[in-house]
Parts: C-alpha cells; structure tokens; sequence
C-alpha cells in the first residue's frame, strides 16, 4: 500500500512539474524568484540537498560492500541505484538554475580549474561514473577485488564531492554567514545523515519481506546512526550560530537573525527543527517504534524534509544581507531584492526533479534490479 | 568675468590625460576611477547615463547611488555613495568562474565574454560589493498595451529596446528570444567601448558635480595619479584584499 501511495506522489509530483518545467525551458527564468541578489535559491539548495544524498548513498552502500557489515548485507545495490537516480536529479536541480544551460559542455571542453565549481562539475561526473562501474560490478563481481578497489575510490571521491560542496560555499570570504571554516567538514556528515535518512525509507517502506528480523535490525542500526548523526549536526548548527552570535560581525548576525527569528524562522524552527530533527530523534530512540517498518520509513521521510530545509537555510540567509549598506533600496527593478521565497514555477521544477528521483528509484528497485540480477545470474 | 569661469572644465584635464594614456601598450596603463563624495550630490545622473550608455534592462544596473542619512533632525545630513563596479586587481568574482567567462583583461579592467558565460551567478555570491546584476531578459514595455496609431508609444519604445548595445565594442541586439547578454550576468566595465576611441565613461561626462574623474593611475602627470596620492583616500572593504582600483575622496 505505501509503495503505491510513493509511486502516486512521485506521479503527480512529476506532473505538476512538467509545467514548471516548461515554462523554464521555453519562457526563461523571469517566473523565479531568484534574482541579482540573492542570486541562488531553491534550486541550488535542491542540488546540495540531492549531491548530497548521492554521495551518502554511496557511503552507506561501502557499509555493504567494503565493511561487510551482516545488517547491511544485500543494500549496496538499493543504495548504489539510490545514488545513481539521486545525482542526475540534483544536477539536473542546478542545471535548471543556468542561465545558458545548452553552454554547460564548456566547463567540460573549456574549464577554469580555479573555480570551485568547476571542480564539482568535473568532481561529480567522475563520481557518476564510479557509481555506475560500482553498480556493473555489484552485479558481475561483487566478491572480487576490483569492486573493492572501485569502491574505496568512489567512497573517497563521495567524501571529497561532498566536502567540495561545502567549500563552495565556504569559499567565499565575502559572505559571513558561509565563510565558516567547517563547512567543509559539515557537507560530508550532511551528506551520510541523509543518505541514512534515504535508507530508512528505503528499508522501512519498501525492502524485502521476507526476513523480518534481519529487517529489525537494519532498522534498529540505521536509527542510531541517524540518531548520531542528526545530534552531531545539530551541534554543528549550534555552534556556527552561537559564534555568530558571539562574534558579534553585523552581517553575519543579521543573517543568523533572518533564520531564527526572521523571514525564515518556520522554516528553520518548525521544518527543520521540530519535524526535520526533533520529532525523528525522539521516536528513533526508541527500539519499538525504530523497529517498526513505517514509522521507521517515515522517520525517514521527516529527517530528508529537515535536510531539505537545512540545505535552503544555508543557501538563502548567506545572501540576504545587502553587500553594502543601502544597496537594496538604491535602485529599483525586477529581482533587485534581499527578499526570497521560491516561486510557484521554482516548486514545480524542484517538485519534477523529486518526482523523477522518486520514480526512479521505486521503478529501479522494482524492476530494473530484479531484472539485471536475474540478467547477470543467467550469464553466470 | 568671475574667476570660476576661466578656470578649465576638468573633464578637459580628463581627457587630455585619457589621450595621452591611449598611446601606451594596455598593459602599461592602470585605469582607475576616483570619485569624490565631498562633490556627489546624489543626482544619479552617473546610473542613468550608465543605462543609457549600455542600454541597460530593467533590473540590470552598472552603478547605483547608495543613500545613507546621518544624524537626527535638526543635525542631519545625507551621504551618496557611487558604487560601479570595483575593477578589483584580486577579483574575487573571476576564479569562481567555471569558464573564465569573467577575467581581467589586459587593460585590468574585469570584463565578462557574453558568449562564454553560462549563467551559473557565482560571480554574483562571489562579489563583496554587489557589482553584478542577471540579465533575466525583461524590457521596460513587456506587458504595456500597445496603441495603434500612434507616432510615439510603447511600439516605438519597444522598437527601441531591441536596438543593439555595443558594450565591449560587440553588437548586442535584442531580438526577443534568449541570445546573451540575457541569461548573462553583467557588470560595470568602465565603458571600455568608449575608452577604445578616447571618450570617457559615461558616468564621468556627466556627472553634474565633476565628481567622477577616470585615468591612467600609472601616469605620474594625470590628475586621478594626483588624487589618489593625497590623505583623504578611501577603497571599499580593504581588509577583503580585493585592491579596488575604485577610489574615493572623503
């Protein structure tokens, strides 16, 4: 039943955006709300929220594959496929934000490698490619050497992608509330909190039934790590905002405020805090309620919509405070605002992008998995 | 007659030291901008010269007047302060570009190949000073009802909008569709196109108050040379080291 009910959300979530969809790709980016100030919104979180999950999945996958860990036997394939939706869904995420997206070929054919981001192009192509060769191999020769190989590489490159990411941001001395020099440290351990988020739900909701108390189990160890992981990133967020605070910079205490009690404070308190944090860690610890499978999954669910805030909530408020005092009422125009919520058209592509991982995902697992193993066992 | 009168218009002086400059390699000349918030008056007359020069769209500005009111009434006052675009000589905005879209060229002066730029705004969250605004492709008569009939209105408007700019000595035509610079980020670049043929800025020309002077800061007999050598000497967020070449007299 809840597998049914997934596949209808991704459904309509894939529906409703195709029209956002069509209005980037034909009438161009004036119906989104990002603008010259706040240059980068919805969609460029989407793609650190789905890199991410990408780069987590594939961490979570080594739980399997190289750390042979008993729970997780049999996952690395899920989380593998997980991976290989969940990538081209946040690129495709940031790849709608471009505003000459037929020029993307450039930054392969005529890359400045001093730009961090062009790095990450580079970084996350190599890191597609690892997926699907760990993924061939999975199916062909899980046992041997050359996965293992594979997959301490690609594990690397996940932590490294995602590090990068981080840097990104963190980079950019001008921006206060960015330019924290964890941040580099943080978007890895984002990125496995996630990507065991991701296989909460996809233990919970949809594996296999038949190995009930296998099942538990996974269940029981992937809410502790979710548990430690969203305690070791809630102290990241305490302590980036009480030394913001502390440190007393004007710009960076400005945009702090914007989060906790500003523009953006349901976002961060109710979103982020209540459903995406408090909420799963509460249940989580709890053996009954960890072990049962929709809860668990659902759990699952809470901590990526937290995840999702989060990610917004780093992206936006970095760029709400006006680079110099005055500039926004200076001169007036389209998108010359420190204002931003992201649009109708900007949901409906981002709701396209999770339709298509969703689908994705469910349809892989149900179908395309099964396939190639059958595929590859009648090879064998 | 008044003394005022015979003493020469500084843009003469300007001018004269732009000429001069013009005859060096490009790599040898250091323009820079000065501009002395004693003298601005908050006219904006620099902004709308600046969209009038590049033929900018609605929500693109090269030089905006910030405002900032000091003081309680009755001891209150007003300052203005110009802000085109910095001209870094370490840009924060060039090595954040996946493409080299955006790099100093050999004038110094931070410029963006439009048809190299993909769109991404990393130069934007990379600028400490808001010099880049996105191209999203509006026009000042999109959605104006259009009056049949008539010699002048928003079809004569529209017809104009679409003429070329000629930033970076290029034609730049807006056709309607979705040809660079829309979809670009785009910035100040000390009208390059009019230095090329020994013109000032525009911003310079016609500012009411000779507020704006522009020149060749490696010219040990230019006047913006003399100006930035003086006390009362300030950049922008010096501690960032971007080494503005944007100076400005207080």
């Amino acid at each position: 039943m809840i597998k049914k009910i997934t596949y209808a959300v991704g459904a309509v979530a894939l529906l409703f955006g195709l029209w956002g969809v069509y209005i980037r790709l034909f009438e161009g980016e004036q119906s989104a709300n990002y603008g010259s100030y706040i240059g980068w919104g919805l969609w460029v979180a989407m793609y650190l929220f789905l890199a991410g999950l990408a780069a987590g999945a594939y961490m979570l996958a080594s739980l399997d594959y190289l750390f042979n860990i008993p729970q997780f036997k049999g996952t690395g394939k899920v989380m593998l496929w997980a991976a290989l939706v969940t990538l081209p869904a946040g690129l495709a995420s940031i790849g709608m934000d471009l505003g000459h997206m037929e020029r993307i070929w450039k930054v392969y054919l005529e890359p400045n490698f001093t730009s961090f981001l062009s790095l990450m192009v580079w970084g996350y192509t190599l890191f597609l490619i690892l997926i699907v060769i760990s993924l061939y191999l999975a199916f062909i020769r899980p046992e041997k050497s050359a996965m293992k190989v594979v997959m301490w590489i690609g594990l690397v490159v996940a932590i490294l992608v995602a590090g990068g990411v981080g840097f990104l941001l963190g980079g950019n001395a001008a921006r206060l509330f960015w330019h924290v020099g964890l941040l580099p440290v943080q978007f890895p351990v984002f990125a496995l909190a996630s990507g065991a988020a991701l296989m909460l739900v996809i233990v919970g909701w949809f594996g296999p039934k038949d190995n009930h108390v296998n099942r538990a189990s996974q269940l029981w160890t992937l809410s502790l790590l979710a548990v430690v992981l969203s305690v070791v990133k809630l102290y990241f967020l305490v302590a980036d905002f009480t030394q913001s605070l502390y440190g007393g910079a004007p710009n960076n205490v400005l945009a702090v405020q914007s989060v906790l009690t500003g523009r953006y404070w349901f976002s961060f308190w109710i979103v982020q805090i209540v459903i995406g944090t408090l909420i799963p860690l509460i249940v989580l610890v709890q053996p009954k309620l960890a072990k049962n499978d929709f809860i668990a999954g659902l759990m699952g669910v809470f901590l990526l919509i937290g995840y999702v805030a989060a990610r917004l909530l780093i992206v936006v408020p970095g760029q709400v405070v006006p680079m110099l005092p005055g500039l926004a009422e200076a001169f007036s125009g389209p998108k010359l605002t420190f204002d931003y919520t992201p649009s109708l058209m900007e949901w409906s592509v981002t709701s396209a992008v999770m339709g298509f991982a969703i689908l994705g995902i469910l349809l892989g697992m149900d179908y395309l998995l099964g396939y190639l193993a059958r595929f590859t066992e009648a090879k064998k | 007659m008044l003394d005022v009168l015979e003493k020469q218009d500084v843009l003469v002086r300007l001018h004269e030291d732009l000429q001069r400059a013009l005859k060096k390699k490009p790599e040898e000349r250091r323009w820079v901008m000065v501009i002395d918030l004693r003298k601005c008056v908050g006219c904006t007359a620099c902004t709308i010269a600046c969209i009038a020069e590049n033929k900018l769209p609605p929500g693109v500005v090269y030089r905006p007047v910030m405002v900032e009111e000091i003081g309680t009434y009755p001891n209150v006052t007003m300052n203005f302060l110009p802000r085109p675009c910095m001209q870094c000589d370490k840009p924060p905005c060039t090595e954040v570009c996946p493409v080299t879209a955006t790099y100093k060229n050999e004038d110094g002066v931070v410029v963006i190949d439009y048809d190299q730029c993909i769109g991404c705004r990393a130069c934007i969250a990379a600028c400490p000073y808001g010099a880049r605004t996105f191209d999203f492709g509006y026009t000042y008569t999109q959605g104006l009802p259009m009056l049949e009939g008539a010699i002048l209105g928003s079809k004569t408007a529209a017809e104009y909008e679409r003429l070329s700019n000629f930033e970076y000595g290029e034609e730049w035509a807006r056709n309607g569709g979705h040809e660079s610079p829309i979809g670009n980020v785009r910035k100040c670049h000390f009208c390059l196109h009019r230095i090329k043929d020994g013109i000032l800025p525009a911003c310079t020309t016609t500012c009411i108050g000779r507020a704006t002077y522009f020149g060749d800061a490696n010219d040990p007999d230019s006047l913006v040379t003399e100006l930035i050598n003086t006390s009362n000497v300030v950049r922008l967020k010096e501690e960032l080291g971007t080494e503005p070449r944007v100076y400005y007299l207080v």
